[in-house]
């Protein structure tokens, strides 16, 4: 079995030199987040043998680590993003949310009552997934410019739940075909309602695949760039859209980015090992279901 | 109508008051953008007059002899395509690669995910960190190598910009094909490998006879959502080359994007995403029936 052995070994040499290789990225640009600029800047590149500091993330958080423990330092600063997060976690909740409800009302009957055109109409669902954000956002621009809704938290709110609605129900739609429609109708034949069933029965029969709808719908609201660029200015402003401002006519405030960067990776990533389970299934719209 | 009216109607089995919102809410965020897109196609902002004015076809007919717009679909296309080809052939070899139970293999697939909630903004600017031909890793390594001309960066020679914004595009979304392969070569039944081991097929005949054709339906599904995003790529363009240098990286998502906003072609813009729309929306649909994907 020595030939057996090796092999086994030389694969998973591989296997951590490969992950190795997408990982290195990740560790470096963190690295970055917590370099001088003195390291940052260094030719070669500095990897491994750096003074480690707090700078980037003080100034980005206006947070300052003393030896008192943590102390909130007074907003400002060009480099001040605290408030970005928050837009962005704002946005991404909210617009979670509306695409939650509506996905979930609407994948019910696309689930269970069968009507003409249901597979057009999921297939018309599906088409709007296919709509190029440019598409959509220069005529959102001159609309939302009428209704007065550029740069508010609601137009954001509402061009976020639309872009996450295709995936929503779709993915909502494979969770309840999941679920036996006999005890759809066996709650019927009790003398149930519809809506009763829907929120009695369904919806907690559905929690896993809810909310893994919901990490994927927060993500993709979180990591949005070309709506939040074209529709916002001055209000709000998420945070994929404002690496733009560490660029600076004296350089770029690349510690200050990398900061920022790493503090945005991090809940994200969390979120997603929640739903490690559902991850394919949500990243194929339903359409596998492992 | 009447309370109780409505409360019949709500309970009643009838699909239209659950479907209500989700149909009000594309009808106003899609539909309704696409006939502005398409009547402001016919118009173009005037800007001593400040208001938009009927041009006719004039912006349909500038679109063939734009030689920009053919140029970036060219790039479009080239990015869409290599991209997709690499992303396929990589995330097929890792996916196998992973498909594994032994030590440590969990760990290796979850810590491929990380890179999929990176806001691609973001990893753009990782990338041009990184590919900075000063101080940047990936230049330092590959100046090292001899493979790099230090006095050619990566983003600022028109021949190579293109390379370098793939790169970021490369690495965030293979894992994306290796998580969805990989979930594929899972749930393959274990009998037809079985049987072609005890005819001793080769492992290349095994994969290319048994793995491919059973895999098809996860691939074609692969294929279709990467390819749809591919096509209208936008974030890594914008944040690293802004189309440059001169217009070697200018995406159709960018280029319209540009129109509008930068050079207040509003007419113009519209028709050119427009046009993205449409090509997207044939190509895809031609794909889903050819490949028979079905949701």
């Amino acid at each position: 079995m020595n030939a057996s052995i090796a092999s086994r070994t030389l694969r998973t040499l591989a296997a951590w030199v490969v992950v190795g290789l997408f990982f290195f990225p990740i560790y470096y640009w963190t690295s970055v987040a917590f370099k001088y600029g003195n390291d940052i800047f260094s030719r070669p590149p500095n990897l491994f043998h750096f003074t480690p500091t707090f700078d980037n993330f003080q100034k980005v958080f206006g947070i300052s680590l003393g030896a008192g423990g943590v102390t909130v330092t007074p907003g400002g600063g060009n480099f001040f993003m605290a408030p970005r997060l928050w837009d962005s976690i704002v946005v991404a909740t909210l617009s979670t949310l509306v695409a939650i409800v509506i996905a979930t009302l609407a994948s019910y009957a696309l689930s269970r009552m069968q009507f003409r055109g249901r597979h057009h109409f999921v297939n018309w669902v599906l088409s709007t997934r296919m709509m190029p954000p440019v598409a959509v956002a220069v005529p959102m621009f001159f609309i939302y410019k009428g209704f007065g809704l550029l740069d508010t938290f609601t137009g954001m709110v509402l061009i976020h739940a639309l872009m996450n609605l295709p995936l929503a129900v779709l993915l909502m739609k494979s969770f309840f075909d999941d679920i036996p429609a006999e005890i759809d109708e066996s709650a019927i034949v009790d003398g149930a309602s519809r809506f009763l069933i829907f929120r009695r029965i369904v919806l907690p029969m559905a929690k896993g695949g809810i909310a893994a709808t919901a990490v994927l719908c927060f993500i993709f609201s979180w990591t949005e760039f070309l709506f939040a660029l074209t529709l916002t200015t001055t209000g709000l402003k998420t945070v994929p859209v404002v690496s733009s401002t560490f660029v600076t006519s004296i350089g770029t405030a690349w510690g200050n980015m990398a900061a920022l960067g790493a503090a945005s990776i991090v809940p994200a990533f969390i979120f997603i090992l929640l739903v490690q389970k559902h991850l394919v299934r949500g990243l194929t719209m339903g359409s596998l279901k492992q | 109508m009447q309370a109780a009216q409505v409360r019949r109607f709500v309970i009643s089995d009838h699909p239209l008051p659950w479907l209500l919102p989700l149909v009000a809410i594309l009808l106003v965020f899609t539909v309704y953008p696409l006939f502005y897109n398409i009547w402001l196609s016919f118009h173009e902002y005037a800007p001593r007059r400040r208001a938009l004015e009927y041009v006719g076809t004039s912006n349909w007919a500038q679109l063939w002899e734009d030689a920009r717009f053919w140029q970036s679909l060219t790039i479009t296309f080239a990015y869409f395509a290599v991209a997709l080809a690499i992303e396929l052939v990589l995330g097929m070899a890792i996916a196998l690669l992973l498909d594994s139970d032994g030590f440590g293999f969990g760990f290796l697939r979850g810590l491929l995910t990380m890179t999929l909630v990176i806001p691609p903004a973001i990893a753009g600017m990782m990338y041009l960190l990184m590919e900075d031909p000063q101080f940047g890793v990936i230049s330092y390594f590959l100046q090292w190598a001899g493979l790099l001309d230090p006095a050619h960066p990566i983003l600022a020679t028109a021949s190579t910009a293109l390379a370098g914004v793939l790169l970021p595009e490369i690495w965030q979304w293979t894992p994306f094909m290796v998580l969805i392969f990989l979930a594929g070569l899972r749930a393959l039944p274990r009998e037809p490998y079985e049987a072609a081991m005890i005819d001793g097929a080769s492992q290349w005949q095994i994969f290319r006879r048994i793995t491919l054709p059973m895999m098809s339906k996860v691939i074609a599904i692969a294929v279709l959502i990467r390819g749809i995003d591919l096509f209208r790529v936008f974030d890594y363009v914008f944040v690293m080359t802004s189309g440059g240098p001169g217009t070697s990286t200018y995406t159709l998502s960018l280029y319209a994007w540009q129109q509008t906003f930068s050079f207040v072609k509003w007419g113009y813009g519209a028709t050119l995403s427009l046009v993205t729309l449409v090509i997207i929306l044939v190509v895809a649909s031609l794909f889903i029936k050819v490949a028979k994907v079905r949701w």
